[in-house]
């Protein structure tokens, strides 16, 4: 159909909203409330635009032929303006701010602060995330993303008018409650009402306290995004930056998280094998992300045994810093501080799990280690690139991938397929498991037995696998979207291509490793030949598995 | 958000379940919204959201008597305010308070249909119109009165 | 002359059965052709054509439809629905039968505000009593309970309530005639509309020029009245006996304050001039011993705990209103304060997502407009 779009008569499809339109079009509307990938709910009232005289949420409607659609005059502006006023009445967004809503003042420009703040919540302090409802701008994302996305539903609106405000139920803390600490609220907050724990403070005490042995470990997804925060685009591959970066913030060894995704496989595949052959409780189902863990403890009792005893990669590599590389460097463990970069706001939580035995003293998501970075001073894009330190820092490249989505599971059946056939799986690379598909599948067939594995990424989506999960041997599952690269810890990004563009600098580091399978590092030779003995003896039992509890749903 | 009606056990609309157990508990407690949210399946932060946006849901014990007086224009206009101050003083808790002695609940609600025999308020759902200060200190009077001869009957048992 | 309750004549005309009779002798097709000939609105206060509605909703691809009866009547000032329900039901629950067979519903629902709650174990009896002698196989009636929401009045909202969420008003489109409950097309309509509509069926002499206004506030002589439209203010303020001299009206509290004026003829039109809205034709009477800020305010506290929270504007723009009326009342506001209240009216006005929103900024503009003396009384000296 035709409308005119300022004044410009244009070529529309039918049925596209007013915003869609607008984009294809070049010209940008701010919006807030809005997220792709859900129905508009038109809250905010930010995109609006002029509609045949009247003012409309770009968002939620679409025009019928003859339109006449105005997005940049005065009166447009004034409201979307007003609009901005009333959400936050007193904005305070500083330089180094990234929340989406400073991007939005830059769209809208500023009103002129006319009302003072009312809202007087307390805030909500956790382990891993914390809100403050005083900043709450009532979009709603949170909400229908805990619901929708993560199908979780941790969270909703209680009370009406101007004291609509977003809790869990009966006002509870966060904490306590049935929430898996993924971050995607976080992710998804455009003022940084929910945010993440912050350690920084904790670190850097430890950091300037001579006493302390303070060492770092870097998950995979951090090296695909942490460039993000210095202005490099989506997909730059940082991994000798971001080991310097750290050596100049102060910590005395740089390790590589990979490492442990490498002794994780060991133990996993070995596992996996063991209870195909001996018929144990299968499906078998990843245990690297603590988000699936609270889910199967608050909502899915019943997959206790299915679940791995494998503890995820950092816990392991934690462990082992604490024995292992104290014992070789002579340095008492207890003077050690383990600190573990993650892209993930539940290890937050997973670290201080009772039921865990953790090397792991703290854990720093990918966006405070920028914040700490910045604070040091430190010019991260003029550094050179760094190697992690050899003692824990060698890695392959089925390590890396742990960072995708259907990574764990392609870096286990690679190493699967040896440790039961002697042979070399020949096709490295299982792409049927890569991707932004929400459920992916595959088969193989090991020592003439079909194994079945799928994966799932996000919560709803791992709802859906669970419903049909007899069906298969193997079960990967990531309760954030795109993987650990989409983590609750990540930079924050709106556009899907930047999960896309993440997951190609994972594939593209495993692509260039020497090494691709995990079973061929030699430091996992190493430690299992002189500290463990063999994947699944007792000594790996006591320092790289876990188990489970079930918790209340409320 | 569009919802499937799915194999509930109580496949009657969510609001009438609400005003049952609250009639049946005089409030919905959260031990009461564990259950409903069990039983009809539906994610507790929701089932909380939907209880809290309704005025006349009440998440903790209410008084004997529940008052709702209304504060809209067309009893405003005719005295309603100064009934208001009365009955906090009569009964002895402010608007949206419970009375120490468990009797009365008093909330200010908005029009409840009674504008031609304004003011008004709603008794535990009933209508009282027409009021004027002395109506409603009978009406207290006849309330305690009645509570007295019950528990004098209770005690007698 | 006005009709009192008493001796109403059209509203309390019962059908008994006859008009759904006559409807089945039409077809579905037949009875909405008859609606429309009749030029039966919408009673509710948007005056939407009954047969559009109606049609919209038959002529939508679905296995399903609904037929819902709002009874939320929750408008301040407005009790004639309540009226139809206590002495003319049989009627009300035979137009929903009607409606229900014009657009090929089974399941209907009432929704039925909490504060009418007491109303409900008879209504109750008469739908019971009214179904088994229908014989509308299949159909239902189900009473939904309302729990004191205002917002539930509008109908995207009220379907909310009736899915069991919270009384969100909900971005249009899609429009509930075509995607209503769980994505079927529904028929809402008003209880006065139902009513009006089993008597339009059966009745030739049925007089779409009647309408019940309820009348309310400074008057000896409160109460539901039946008009022609076109009817003389003058008519209104005889029945309706003022106490003292007659200073403002307001229409409910959404459709604005205008002056009194005994020789205007009520009409839409004449409404509109003075920048107000008729809606259900409630008119609250003002005398001169108010200050209109003073009603304004208590209007804007209805919204402040009446506004679902859901858009910025409104939940927003409603507690800011209230703050500045609350500054114009202690008397330390200045003109800025009143060009931010216009400001502020206007723009929730403009951008707010739902009726509510849209007109809770309608008795500010025209108390500005209208009665400016009383704001300067206010004033910072």
């Amino acid at each position: 159909m035709k409308i005119k779009l300022n004044n410009t008569e244009i070529e529309a499809a039918d049925g596209k909203s007013l915003l869609d339109i607008c984009r294809e079009n070049g010209i940008n509307v701010p919006t807030l409330c809005y997220h792709a990938s859900m129905t508009p709910e038109a809250r905010c009232r930010v995109c609006l635009v002029e509609m045949d005289g009247k003012l409309v949420t770009s968002c939620s409607t679409k025009p019928r032929e003859g339109a006449k659609v105005v997005t940049n005059s005065e009166r447009v502006m004034k409201a979307r303006r007003l609009n901005m006023e009333l959400m936050v009445p007193q904005p305070s967004c500083r330089r180094e701010d990234d929340y989406e809503v400073c991007q939005t003042y830059k769209e809208v420009g500023m009103g002129n602060a006319r009302f003072s703040q009312i809202k007087d919540y307390k805030p909500d302090l956790g382990a891993a995330v914390i809100r403050d409802n005083n900043k709450c701008i009532n979009c709603g994302r949170c909400v229908k993303v805990c619901a929708e996305i993560q199908g979780v539903y941790a969270i909703d609106f209680a009370s009406r008018a101007h004291n609509e405000h977003v809790t869990p139920y009966w006002e509870n803390h966060l904490a306590d409650v049935a929430c898996i600490r993924c971050g995607q609220c976080i992710l998804n907050c455009p003022v940084g009402a929910i945010s993440e724990r912050s350690h920084i403070e904790e670190v850097v005490s430890a950091l300037d306290d001579k006493d302390r042995h303070v060492v770092v470990q870097i998950a995979p997804s951090i090296r695909a995004a942490l460039g993000e925060l210095f202005g490099m685009p989506a997909g730059t591959l940082v991994t000798g930056k971001t080991v310097a970066a750290l050596r100049r913030c102060g910590f005395a060894k740089v390790f590589d998280v990979d490492l442990g995704a490498d002794m994780t496989i060991m133990e996993e595949a070995s596992e996996l094998l063991r209870r195909v052959e001996k018929k144990g409780v299968l499906p078998m189902i990843t245990t690297c992300c603590p988000g699936w863990i609270l889910m199967m403890e608050f909502f899915y009792h019943d997959l206790i045994e299915n679940m791995s005893t494998c503890k995820s990669p950092h816990e392991m590599l934690g462990m082992l810093i604490k024995t292992y590389y104290a014992k070789k460097a002579g340095i008492n463990p207890k003077k050690i501080t383990v600190v573990s970069i993650m892209p993930c706001t539940a290890k937050k939580f997973e670290s201080t799990r009772p039921e865990m035995e953790s090397g792991v003293d703290y854990v720093l998501t990918t966006r405070e280690l920028g914040r700490l970075i910045k604070m040091k001073k430190i010019d991260f894009a003029a550094l050179p690139d760094e190697e992690f330190d050899p003692a824990l820092g060698i890695s392959t490249g089925a390590g890396v991938i742990f960072g995708a989505t259907g990574g764990v599971m392609e870096a286990a059946l690679r190493t699967a397929h040896f440790l039961a056939t002697g042979k070399e799986l020949e096709k490295i690379d299982i792409t049927e498991i890569r991707g932004m598909k929400g459920i992916k599948e595959g088969k193989i067939v090991l020592n003439g037995k079909e194994i079945r594995f799928a994966c799932a990424h996000g919560g709803a989506n791992a709802r859906k696998l669970m419903e049909q999960k007899d069906k298969y041997h193997f079960i990967e599952i990531m309760a954030c979207p795109g993987g650990c690269i989409g983590g609750g810890g990540q930079p924050i990004y709106r556009d899907p291509e930047v999960l896309r563009k993440r997951t190609e600098a994972i594939y593209s580091a495993d692509r260039s490793s020497k090494l691709r399978r995990s079973h061929e590092n030699p430091v996992v030779k190493q430690l299992y030949k002189e500290m463990l003995g063999a994947p699944l003896s007792e000594k790996a039992e006591e320092l790289l598995h876990t188990h489970y509890v079930k918790r209340d749903r409320f | 958000m569009m919802a499937k009606e799915n194999g509930k056990k109580d496949a009657r609309p969510l609001m009438n379940i609400l005003h049952e157990v609250q009639e049946k508990h005089g409030y919905i407690s959260e031990h009461m919204l564990k259950q409903i949210a069990v039983e009809q399946d539906i994610p507790i932060a929701r089932l909380y959201g939907v209880v809290k946006f309704y005025t006349m849901f009440h998440t903790e014990p209410q008084g004997k008597y529940v008052i709702e007086i209304c504060g809209s224009p067309s009893c405003v206009l005719n005295n309603g305010v100064k009934l208001e101050k009365f009955l906090e003083k009569e009964i002895g808790a402010g608007i949206g308070e419970t009375s120490k002695d468990g009797m009365f609940s008093l909330y200010k609600v908005s029009c409840i249909g009674c504008c031609d025999e304004a003011p008004a308020m709603l008794v535990n759902g009933e209508p009282r119109t027409k009021l004027t200060v002395e109506r409603l200190r009978l009406l207290l009077k006849k309330i305690r009165e009645n509570e007295a001869k019950q528990s004098d009957g209770e005690k007698k048992k | 002359m006005g009709k009192k309750r008493s001796e109403l004549m059209q509203i309390l005309r019962q059908t008994k059965l006859e008009a759904l009779e006559k409807a089945r002798t039409l077809g579905p097709e037949g009875v909405i052709a008859l609606m429309e000939k009749r030029g039966l609105e919408g009673r509710g206060g948007a005056a939407y054509p009954t047969a559009k509605k109606w049609k919209t909703c038959r002529d939508a691809p679905a296995d399903e439809r609904f037929v819902v009866c709002n009874a939320d009547e929750g408008e301040p000032g407005t009790f004639k629905d309540k009226l139809i329900i206590r002495h003319n039901a049989e009627t009300l629950v035979e137009g929903i039968l009607i409606a229900a067979y014009a657009v090929g519903a089974k399941r209907c629902f009432i929704y039925l505000r909490g504060e009418y709650d007491y109303l409900r174990p008879r209504l109750q009896e008469q739908i019971d009593e009214v179904l088994s002698r229908a014989g509308m196989e299949g159909v239902t009636i189900e009473i939904v309970r309302g729990a004191g929401a205002y917002i539930c009045g509008e109908a995207t909202a009220l379907l909310q309530s009736i899915m069991g969420f919270r009384g969100n008003a909900m971005a249009k489109p899609p429009n509930p005639t075509t995607c209503g409950l769980w994505g079927k097309p529904t028929v809402i309509n008003n209880v006065e509309t139902l009513a009006c509509a089993a008597q339009a069926v059966l009745f030739e002499d049925w007089d779409p020029t009647l309408r019940l206004f309820s009348i309310s506030g400074n008057v000896k002589n409160p109460g539901v009245y039946e008009f022609p439209l076109g009817v003389k203010m003058s008519t209104i303020i005889d029945v309706a006996r003022p106490v003292k001299k007659l200073k403002a009206m307001s229409f409910g509290c959404f459709g604005g304050i205008m002056p009194v004026d005994p020789e205007m003829a009520v009409t839409p039109e004449t409404i509109c001039m003075e920048k107000c809205q008729h809606g259900a034709y409630s008119i609250i009477f003002i005398d001169e011993t108010n200050n209109v800020v003073d009603v304004a305010y208590s209007i804007a506290k209805f919204y402040t705990y009446e506004s679902c929270g859901k858009c910025t504007p409104c939940r927003e723009g409603t507690i800011r209103m209230l703050n500045l009326l609350k500054k114009v009342r202690t008397g330390k506001a200045v003109k800025k304060d009143l060009e931010l209240l216009r400001e502020l009216a206007t723009h929730v006005q403009e951008t707010a997502l739902c009726g509510l929103g849209q007109t809770c900024g309608n008795h500010i503009l025209t108390s500005l407009q209208h009665f400016p003396k009383d704001y300067d009384a206010y004033m910072k000296k």
